[in-house]
């Protein structure tokens, strides 16, 4: 009941937002909810015995297709609420500076978001999770539609068509899928258990892991991602890139390891060299961005290749990284894009040219920069670095080259960012009028996050168990498959 | 105390300082920011000399656990520290030098609006290099070795308003980053051979590696160290470093953190012990860079530039004495270089805090009457630094110098050469500044007794500090070096095979040319009353020379420039002409196949989400009725 809860705060919280239409409490009821969320996921993984899968809610729906109403929880699924329910408060409070109209709209389609997030993270049916894979899709779709920025309708629709694109694709996998199972059945730990020939796992990958790789986005298919983030509004980017491409992520665990383990040995390296060259070409293109959002895009694309060649990596440390990195990046996204809104809001642009010396004026405002910053480039001691660390080892268990070729991306980074903290923060005071530095909100804001970031990176061991478990034993049962 | 306690407080309240200092800095008034910083790194210092007065070296190492860092599957990092000969000895150096340096920079930056910011990330640089130092695993190390690449670009960068400072400091931790991705896959690597990142583990488990595996990982491990250490190819962030202010360039960019490298290596001398390529790789870069920092240091006309080539030259030095697998000798002179060389910079600090902040030594002399303490104790570390007996750089130098002849005749030669030029820059910085007439337009005044009484007990440690390691012709027993071989493998298996009579001859070789070398840069120097040209107006080779080789030049054209040029190409054509029509293409097919579907497009949302559920049902169907 606890799962079912889960899902139906924000859902009810957003409908009755959809309903009344209160402009001025809009927010305050939408923080409400998403704060009473991460109570209850705090109170699940109080309760959470490591190591096991939990399956408490379970209701037949269409057995006809294998569609059940399952819900459920592992390691990993409670990573990945943990992250939703985590970030979720920050994205409605960033609203609070955003001053979008028609808020109780944005505030509802937010949580209906959050709502079919949660779905996503916790369906233990593989119809299910498809069904709110594809749901979660809607409310975001709106919201850049009808809050974006410049060139917004073509940017929504291509990225709306591009997506929807590689989630037929993976329908139809998972149909192929289901009709191996007798009885019918699409739960997971019916397909989990299916011996899929291997030759048939070769294309079979490619259906199941498309979506996912469009999800994330890896090289080739990240070409929606850049102009898509940059337009979205601030609340927008920050659902893509903080929680919506963990999706990907967790799908490629849910779906392509377990199903076609075959299929991904064949596709293993393609997929991680494709990562990484993914990896480094983001990375070299951040370098030169005007823009600060669409630098970060850039480096949220430069990231995420990483993280997909660690998870394929296919060992404990490169894929346990990759779930470690999921949630430091999430914490990341969300705090880098509240520094490139506060930036805008003070000197009305996001364009770096535009900016420079503002640490004159606004010096906590730097300092809040900076510290987000030491994250971005995996300093030791921030969660990004414990995150970044295990994939580099992982991947040097598969090639020494691969891991060459990754490590690389540390370099890049900090060409990237510190030059883009140097156009925005440093050099001489050229502002003419007064700035305001950041206030007690701002404070209120990001110094949660960064906390979370330095403790972690500090004491990990909170989320490594949680993912090392569940990791150890996918791992254990493809060795045995092997 | 229980040690273990005692270990974590030594990094710990250092860091403690930072965090008081910074979260207090508003409310400090005057020199309490200072005051607090340095009582934070003296009692580091304090806590040191009681571990290491407690410490039995026969006892082997004793490691300090904290808590599990990084656990997961086969990987067991702890956050640990490892005390033994060769951590207390970096320990001592560190909070040693450093509180002198801290109790200077109190008088150094009096005036400056941000001098809590400054205590605070001195502080916190303290605490990095002390992590470094004191890691009982490669982790924990790495830890320390960004933390100070960290530290010393907000302090290269510290006045913040000079693009050209917010430059240097970039370029010193991007240059540092490249180092680091040889650290980081050299760590990979010795991970994924042994299992283990703890020191005393993977020293156990090394033997049966291969020649090609560790050559391979020292090789990385050592890439780590030209980025941090400043050799070539990657040593033109130093002098570029010479931005920060003078107390930074002091601790960070002269007896700490650049002299990471070499402890790197001492503290993994098991490993390059069974890589003799690695080395001669180790040998030559030093040797190399020895040289040619050496030969630029002679032409140039800032204060400090000319220190900091000197550094990049010492440190070649050092890793010359890696390379011959002298780590006792090479740790001998990263000691007495501490000493003086931070002895040297602050002296710096002290006439350009006289001069009001002129650092071009051609606007410089006849200072030795208006500043005498500075002058002496300068005079004092330009003599420990050139190798006159029986100061301290004689004694790590000549160590150095008789472990080459041992090798080579050659080589001997030619750091002997290193070593003469050395001393011809280093007299030739001094005599323009301190001698002849004074040539600038400022008033001269004494620094207070703040920056003069760091500088008097760093000249004292220049002076006596080769008693430390005096070796067995003088009488002494190499107490360094047997208090170190405890720690280090590699100290227990060096040889060195000169008789007395031919230390004693090449000793005397060196002291006498040293002599004449100084007498040489007198008879230039010391009475010059006209300013040397421009760099862009001498012949060509000193300009070669002045201009640093053209090496700036050279990466900005080879890597900088095409960086750019890429960045904005893929931008451009991978992006803009490649990946978006590739997509809007496969975008537009689906739309026009969608043509007649376009009809559907209501623009209702539950009728959307109405079609695609209802989509999903009748593909499900389909697929089941197929079967």
């Amino acid at each position: 009941m606890v799962l079912l809860a889960l899902l139906l705060i924000p859902f009810l919280t957003a409908l009755a937002l959809m309903l009344a239409r209160p402009t001025n409490t809009a927010r305050h009821i939408a923080l409400g909810s998403t704060i009473a969320s991460l109570g209850l996921v705090a109170l699940i993984w109080w309760s959470y015995v490591p190591g096991q899968t939990w399956v408490p809610v379970k209701f037949d729906w269409a057995p006809t297709l294998g569609l059940t109403f399952s819900l459920g929880y592992d390691g990993v699924s409670l990573l990945m609420l943990l992250l939703t329910a985590l970030v979720f408060p920050f994205i409605i409070a960033a609203g609070y500076r955003q001053n979008l109209q028609h808020p109780s709209m944005v505030n509802a389609l937010l949580l209906f978001t959050q709502s079919f997030l949660f779905g996503v993270f916790t369906a233990q049916n593989a119809f299910l999770f498809y069904i709110f894979y594809e749901l979660s899709l809607v409310p975001v779709f709106f919201l850049l539609l009808y809050w974006g920025g410049e060139r917004r309708r073509a940017i929504t629709v291509r990225f709306f068509i591009y997506t929807l694109l590689g989630g037929l694709m993976l329908l139809f996998g998972l149909a192929y899928c289901v009709t191996q199972t007798a009885p019918i059945s699409a739960d997971f730990a019916v397909l989990h258990a299916l011996r899929i020939p291997a030759d048939t796992q070769v294309w079979l990958f490619w259906a199941l892991f498309l979506a996912f790789a469009i999800k994330l986005p890896i090289f080739p298919f990240h070409s929606w991602q850049p102009d898509t983030y940059t337009m979205a509004p601030l609340q927008g980017t920050m659902v893509l890139g903080g929680v919506m491409l963990k999706m990907g992520l967790y799908g490629v665990l849910k779906f392509v390891f377990p199903i076609v383990p075959f299929g991904v040995e064949h596709w293993r390296d393609t997929v991680i060299w494709l990562s990484i060259i993914g990896a480094l070409y983001a990375g070299i293109i951040a370098f030169r961005q005007q823009d600060l959002k669409r630098l970060v895009a850039y480096s949220s694309l430069s990231h995420v290749g990483l993280l997909c060649a660690g998870l394929f990596a296919w060992n404990v440390y490169g894929t346990g990284g990759a779930l470690y990195q999921s949630f430091a990046h999430a914490v990341l996204v969300v705090s880098m894009l509240y520094i490139v809104g506060a930036l805008k809001e003070r000197t009305g642009t996001s364009e770096l040219g535009a900016m420079g010396g503002l640490k004159g004026k606004a010096p906590r405002l730097a300092a809040l920069f900076f510290l987000v910053m030491i994250n971005a480039v995996a300093l030791p001691l921030t969660q990004s670095f414990v995150g970044e660390w295990l994939m580099f080892n992982g991947l040097w268990q598969v090639d020494g080259w691969m891991a060459f070729a990754a490590v690389a991306t540390i370099i890049l980074g900090a060409v990237y960012m510190l030059y883009a903290y140097q156009r925005a923060m440093l050099g001489p005071d050229r502002w003419k009028m007064e700035m305001p530095d950041a206030g007690r909100n701002d404070h209120l804001y990001l110094v949660p996050l960064i906390a979370i970031t330095l403790v972690l990176g500090l004491y990990p061991a909170p989320i490594l168990d949680l993912v090392n478990g569940p990791v150890q034993q996918m791992l254990s049962t493809l060795t045995a498959l092997n | 105390m229980n040690t273990t306690i005692l270990a974590a407080l030594v990094p710990g309240l250092p860091l403690l300082g930072a965090i008081v200092i910074a979260a207090l800095r508003r409310s400090l008034k005057g020199n309490s920011a200072g005051l607090l910083g340095t009582l934070a790194i003296g009692s580091a210092f304090a806590l040191s000399v009681m571990l290491f007065l407690g410490h039995d070296p026969a006892a082997g190492p004793y490691t300090a656990h904290l808590f599990n860092w990084i656990d997961i599957g086969g990987m067991h990092i702890p956050f640990a520290f490892q005390v033994d000969a060769l951590s207390l000895t970096m320990m001592l150096i560190v909070t040693g030098v450093g509180t002198l340096i801290h109790l200077y920079s109190i008088g150094y930056m009096h005036d400056d609006a941000r001098v809590s910011t400054f205590f605070a990330l001195l502080n916190l640089f303290t605490f990095a290099m002390l992590l470094l130092v004191m890691g009982a695993n490669y982790a924990i190390t790495f830890i320390g070795w960004e933390g100070v690449g960290l530290c010393s670009y907000l302090l290269i960068g510290f006045w913040y308003t000079n693009p050209a400072y917010n430059y240097a400091a970039r370029k010193a931790f991007v240059m540092n980053r490249i180092g680091d991705l040889g650290f980081v896959l050299g760590l990979a690597w010795l991970f994924n051979v042994t299992g283990s990142l703890t020191f005393t583990e993977v020293f156990d488990r090394v033997a049966g590696l291969g020649p090609d595996v560790l050559t391979g990982i020292t090789l990385l491990l050592f890439v780590g160290a030209i980025g941090k250490s400043a050799q070539l190819p990657l040593f033109t962030w130093l002098p570029d470093a010479m931005a920060g202010p003078t107390p930074v360039s002091a601790l960070i960019h002269a007896a700490t953190m650049v002299t990471a490298g070499i402890y790197l290596i001492v503290r993994s001398s098991v490993l390059f012990e069974l890589a003799p390529f690695t080395q001669d790789v180790v040998l030559y870069t030093g040797l190399v860079t020895a040289l040619v920092a050496a030969t630029i240091g002679v032409f140039q006309n800032d204060i400090k530039k000319v220190l900091a080539y000197s550094t990049v030259s010492q440190l070649g030095y050092m890793f010359v004495a890696l390379g011959l697998g002298a780590y006792s000798a090479g740790m001998f002179h990263v000691t007495t270089h501490a000493f003086f060389k931070a002895l040297l910079f602050l002296g710096a600090g002290s006439v350009i805090h006289a001069l009001g902040g002129e650092q071009d030594i051609r606007r410089m002399g006849g200072l030795k009457g208006a500043i005498k303490v500075t002058h002496l104790t300068f005079l004092l570390g330009t003599l420990a630094i050139a190798g006159i007996p029986p100061f301290s750089g004689f004694f790590s130098k000549d160590a150095i110098l008789a472990n080459a002849f041992d090798r080579s005749p050659v080589l001997y030669a030619l750091l002997l050469g290193g070593a003469l030029i050395t001393t011809f820059y280093m007299f030739r910085l001094y005599f323009l500044t301190f001698w002849g007439a004074y040539r600038g337009d400022k008033h001269p005044h004494e620094s207070p007794a703040v920056m003069t009484v760091p500088l008097l007990v760093l000249a004292v440690l220049s002076v006596v500090g080769g008693l430390l390691n005096l070796p067995h012709v003088f009488g002494g027993h190499e107490p360094m070096k047997h208090f170190l071989a405890h720690a280090a493998d590699g100290i227990g298996a060096e040889r060195l095979h000169l008789e007395a009579s031919t230390e004693w001859m090449l000793m005397g070789l060196s002291t006498a040319l040293v002599v004449l070398v100084i007498a040489l840069a007198h008879g230039r120097f010391a009475k010059k009353a006209t300013l040397d040209p421009e760099a862009d107006e001498l012949p060509f080779l000193p300009r070669l020379l002045a201009r640093k080789w053209y090496l700036d030049e050279l990466y900005e054209r080879l890597f900088e420039k095409p960086y750019g040029w890429l960045s904005t190409m893929f931008h451009r054509v991978g992006e803009g002409w490649v990946m978006v029509p590739l997509m809007n293409g496969a975008g537009r097919l689906t739309q026009r196949a969608g043509q007649v579907l376009r009809l559907a497009q209501t623009g209702n949302m539950s009728f959307y989400l109405f079609a695609m559920v209802a989509g999903i049902v009748v593909f499900l169907l389909m697929t089941l009725y197929g079967r």
